[in-house]
């Protein structure tokens, strides 16, 4: 009865709340929006623990497989134009700016990793174990330039996020 | 006796001299024959030609999920010249069967790797990529269309060709070139006395020098050697040339040489050199896909490149493409079946230029390569330049300027001046230009107006202005401001007072509708407020070269930029804070394939996050409801694009610029000679941008909201919050700082007895 009740009393805010119904997570798809997804809200619903789970398609798996044998051969230009490719296919996917910071850590360029990982720390948004992995990125970014009480910063907040 | 002594010492006299002048000759003729021999052989050794750098568009990725159709597919296997077949036995050819396509794909060099030829299948459904698979039908998960090749970079007046190996020359070509050329080429040893003295005697009937009779060998050494001016005496010193190099290379290098260095064709400055450059200009693909009539055509033209111009003078062109499959046929060189075959098709020659030329980004590449490359490498060094210009989204845009324009002109006075444009489109999360139109005459390499017009920004300023402000942290998307009369009084003592557009106040404002509407006033007050300077630094800090003068009209937009600039600083808008350097080139390979250069993704902040997401917020609502509005029809209603209008005093430049999820682009529209032009940005520059970005297939825009900022729904016209159920027409969604307090609307405000219930229900189902 009272199961009724809740049913009956959630059809009718569901209008002004669409956010008690989020989408299931779909992984592999474009992560949607949290701006977009709740329109008619009253008030912006508390931040859940997590709302999604980035995934690379096949197609940027591929390539980022592809990446890594010619990181591990040492070929990083090469590397990079491989992750350039996934990054053309999904441009908000911050697991492909986290493997591309990766790659530019390796080949001596760890202003351009920092970068590269705070990007995928503001695209990874709902996504903790992404968040983190982008944290620990900027971190070591900090820690190849020996900023070290800034990269212990950086690595507070990966914990924060997927303690290690 | 004394007479005849005489006699006798004269014939002497005349013998001796005679002797010794044919000695001197004799010596005279052979040092001259071996100095020639010499620098005929030294000259031909090693490396033959300088090779002009060779430019290639980015291809085309094909996966699962690519929004690709089949038309899609066979439009971009046209522009690479795949032509369909039965049977896919020769690389260049598909097969299409309703949803599915077997394509047999070209061997090719990609900057990253070299791919063999091989057969791939291609399921498309009505807006992607269904399946993708090899030929052993299993799932391939990405693969790459070729390369189109878009042009090459040649000195002024100068030599193109691509050199080909004998390996990829058709066996009709060189059996075709002796049909037709020099039947004895393969027994002669460098001239042909006969064919010479039959040449000679129609050239004295004709009273001048009409007839060749050359040899294949003579041609090349002309070609190579000589200019082509014809004499008797150059006549000789070829022959002998042509003596000398039989002396020292094989027939089949020759043979190979001559189909690499013959003059085939001109296109503007450009000349056409062998017919591997030929097979492309004339035809659009390689050499060794030409059937037997398109081989005719080339060797048809031979002998008169510009009298048998197969685009100019068709008539002229299939006639002598005809003897020639005669000649063929009558020394057996072909059946008389083929021959007649393929003298019952047409020319076949492609309408524009092989490779179509896009001018306006070969301007763009060229200028970015000049940093790092000397003229003379790139133009003679055969160097391979991958860039990331996308055809089909350059063809899409060069139409759509040019139609829009007509269709704007249309609705003015007839001028004697014509209304231009240019639009460049870029992918903002790299920073790759994938399109460049450098005005309405396409394929004109004139004035380059994506690159070379500094033109006002007008309010495409102000997203910027917005953005310094936001910084202060003294406003925010919903901050009422003033649209009121400005009166400020110049370092000069002039009194600066700026209007509307519309000549109307609006009063209190949400700062978002001020940028949304374009509202001049309310923009100078907020950036007074904030500082000129501030903003001047903005505008560098995301990419303007130059620093912009910093005095009130900057608010407003008087400051120049190119559409490319304005492509780089709304990058920055488009990517979450980052700047991006935009680049037109990938990567540079060697002639040999050895990587050169790359030019990497570069990643730089220029603004926090959160800033930049609270003006993309306010860029959104121009859309929705503000100047960009009218464009809204013109895009597919799910997809979400931001952009801004700009419009320069008197309406001399209308501007748009704005992006999608993943692209930028910008268009402005004007009069090369700085006249008004009568519109505003949102009445001609806007409708070509949105038509540009529809036929893009694009996504939508989803920025993700940065922690910081909570999303709240305001009143459009008043700034109010709204809260609760509200049914308010005018309700917008803009992100705020957290903990931000804003007014709230009166009639909107409390949350109604079912909502608290709901509110607690869900708190309920979260616990």
């Amino acid at each position: 009865m009272n199961a009724r009740i809740a049913i009956a009393l959630m059809m009718l805010t569901a209008a002004g709340c669409k956010s008690l119904f989020e989408p299931p997570v779909n992984p592999g798809a474009p992560a949607p929006n949290p701006a977009s997804e709740a329109p008619g809200t009253a008030a912006p619903p508390a931040r859940p623990a997590a709302t999604r789970h980035y995934q690379l398609g096949g197609a940027a798996s591929a390539l980022v497989a592809q990446a890594h044998s010619r990181a591990a051969a040492g070929d990083y230009v090469a590397a990079t134009a491989t992750l350039e490719r996934a990054l053309r296919i999904e441009p908000d996917n911050p697991l492909v700016w986290i493997e591309l910071g990766r790659v530019q850590l390796s080949a001596g360029s760890p202003a351009q990793a920092d970068s590269m990982g705070r990007k995928a720390v503001g695209l990874a948004d709902g996504d903790p174990s992404t968040q983190a992995a982008a944290w620990r990125l900027v971190a070591d970014s900090l820690r190849a330039r020996n900023r070290n009480p800034e990269a212990a910063a950086a690595d507070a907040r990966a914990d924060a996020f997927a303690p290690r | 006796m004394f007479s005849r002594l005489r006699k006798i010492s004269w014939r002497r006299l005349l013998l001796k001299w005679l002797l010794i002048g044919s000695a001197v000759f004799l010596v005279l003729f052979s040092c001259y024959f071996f100095y020639l021999d010499r620098s005929v052989t030294k000259q031909f050794q090693g490396t033959r030609w300088t090779l002009p750098a060779q430019v290639f568009a980015a291809p085309l990725e094909l996966y699962v999920g690519a929004p690709l159709s089949m038309s899609d597919l066979l439009e971009e296997l046209a522009r690479l010249r795949y032509r369909p077949a039965q049977t896919l036995e020769r690389p260049g050819t598909y097969r299409r069967q309703d949803a599915r396509i077997d394509i047999a794909l070209r061997a090719t060099r990609f900057a990253d790797e070299n791919r063999r030829a091989g057969i791939i299948t291609v399921m498309a459904g009505p807006h992607a990529i269904e399946a993708l698979r090899d030929a052993a039908a299993r799932d391939m998960p990405i693969l790459r269309l070729d390369p189109l090749l878009i042009g090459s970079i040649f000195p002024t007046h100068g030599e193109d060709r691509i050199v080909v190996t004998p390996a990829e020359v058709p066996v009709l070509l060189p059996a075709a070139l002796k049909a037709v050329e020099d039947r004895k080429f393969d027994s002669h040893h460098g001239v042909d006395p006969e064919a010479m003295l039959r040449a000679l005697w129609v050239d004295l009937r004709a009273h001048q020098i009409a007839q060749g009779g050359s040899t294949l060998t003579q041609q090349l050494v002309k070609s190579y050697f000589l200019d082509s001016r014809q004499t008797m005496g150059r006549k000789a010193h070829e022959a002998l040339m042509a003596i000398a190099l039989e002396m020292h290379f094989t027939k089949a290098d020759l043979m190979n040489a001559y189909i690499n260095e013959i003059y085939l064709g001109q296109d503007g400055d450009r000349a056409v050199h062998g017919f591997g450059l030929a097979s492309q200009f004339y035809f659009g693909k390689p050499l060794s896909e030409l059937d037997l009539s398109e081989l005719s055509l080339l060797v048809a033209i031979v002998r008169g490149p510009s009298y048998y111009d197969p685009r100019h003078h068709p008539d002229r062109a299939l006639a002598r493409r005809n003897l020639v499959l005669k000649l063929m046929a009558d020394l057996n060189v072909i059946s008389a079946q083929d021959a007649a075959a393929a003298a019952a098709r047409p020319l076949g020659v492609t309408t524009r230029a092989a490779g179509a030329y896009y001018p306006a980004y070969l301007d763009f590449v060229r200028r970015t390569l000049r940093r790092d490359y000397r003229d003379t490498d790139l133009t003679q060094e055969g160097l391979k330049i991958y860039t990331s210009l996308e055809p089909r989204a350059q063809d899409d845009a060069e139409r759509t300027l040019d139609r829009e324009l007509a269709r704007l002109e249309k609705t003015r006075k007839p001028t004697n001046a014509a209304l231009d444009g240019a639009v460049v489109i870029t992918s903002p999360s790299s920073g790759e230009v994938i399109a460049i139109v450098g005005g309405r005459r396409i394929g004109y390499s004139g004035f380059n107006r994506a690159l070379d017009a500094e033109r006002p920004m007008g309010s495409l300023v102000k997203p910027f202005v917005y953005l310094t402000a936001l910084e202060t942290h003294r406003y925010t998307d919903a901050s009422i401001v003033q649209d009121a009369p400005v009166d400020i009084r110049l370092s000069n003592g002039v009194h600066w007072k700026p209007v509307n557009f519309t000549r109307q106040t609006y009063g209190a404002v949400p700062l978002v509708r001020a940028l949304a509407e374009s509202m001049n006033l309310a923009t100078v007050a907020v950036g007074m407020d904030v500082g000129v300077t501030r903003i001047a630094q903005t505008l560098q800090r995301f990419g303007l070269e130059r620093a912009p003068a910093q005095v009130p009209a900057l608010l407003l937009g008087a400051v120049e930029a190119t559409p490319l600039e304005v492509a780089q600083l709304y990058g920055g808008l488009a990517s979450g804070g980052y700047r991006t350097p935009l680049r037109a080139v990938r990567t540079v390979l060697s002639t040999t394939g050895t990587p050169l250069k790359a030019f990497p993704l570069e990643l730089a902040p220029v603004a926090q996050p959160d800033v930049v997401y609270e003006v993309d917020q306010m860029m959104q609502q121009v859309m929705e409801r503000g100047t960009g509005r009218p464009g809204r029809a013109l895009l597919p209603p799910g997809v979400t694009v931001l952009g801004k209008s700009g419009t320069s005093q008197d309406l001399r430049d209308s501007w748009f610029a704005g992006f999608s999820g993943s692209h930028l682009a910008v268009v402005w529209v004007g009069y090369d000679d700085n006249r008004p032009t009568g519109f505003t940005g949102a009445a001609a520059a806007l409708a070509i941008w949105a038509h540009v970005l529809a036929d893009l297939h694009t996504t939508s825009w989803s920025g993700a909201m940065p922690e910081s900022l909570t999303d709240v729904s305001i009143d459009y016209l008043t700034g109010l919050q709204l809260e609760g159920n509200c049914a308010d027409p005018n309700a917008i969604h803009v992100a705020v700082p957290l903990s931000t307090q804003l007014p709230k609307d009166p009639n909107c405000s409390a949350p109604n007895a079912v909502q608290r219930l709901g509110e607690r229900l869900r708190a309920i189902i979260r616990q």
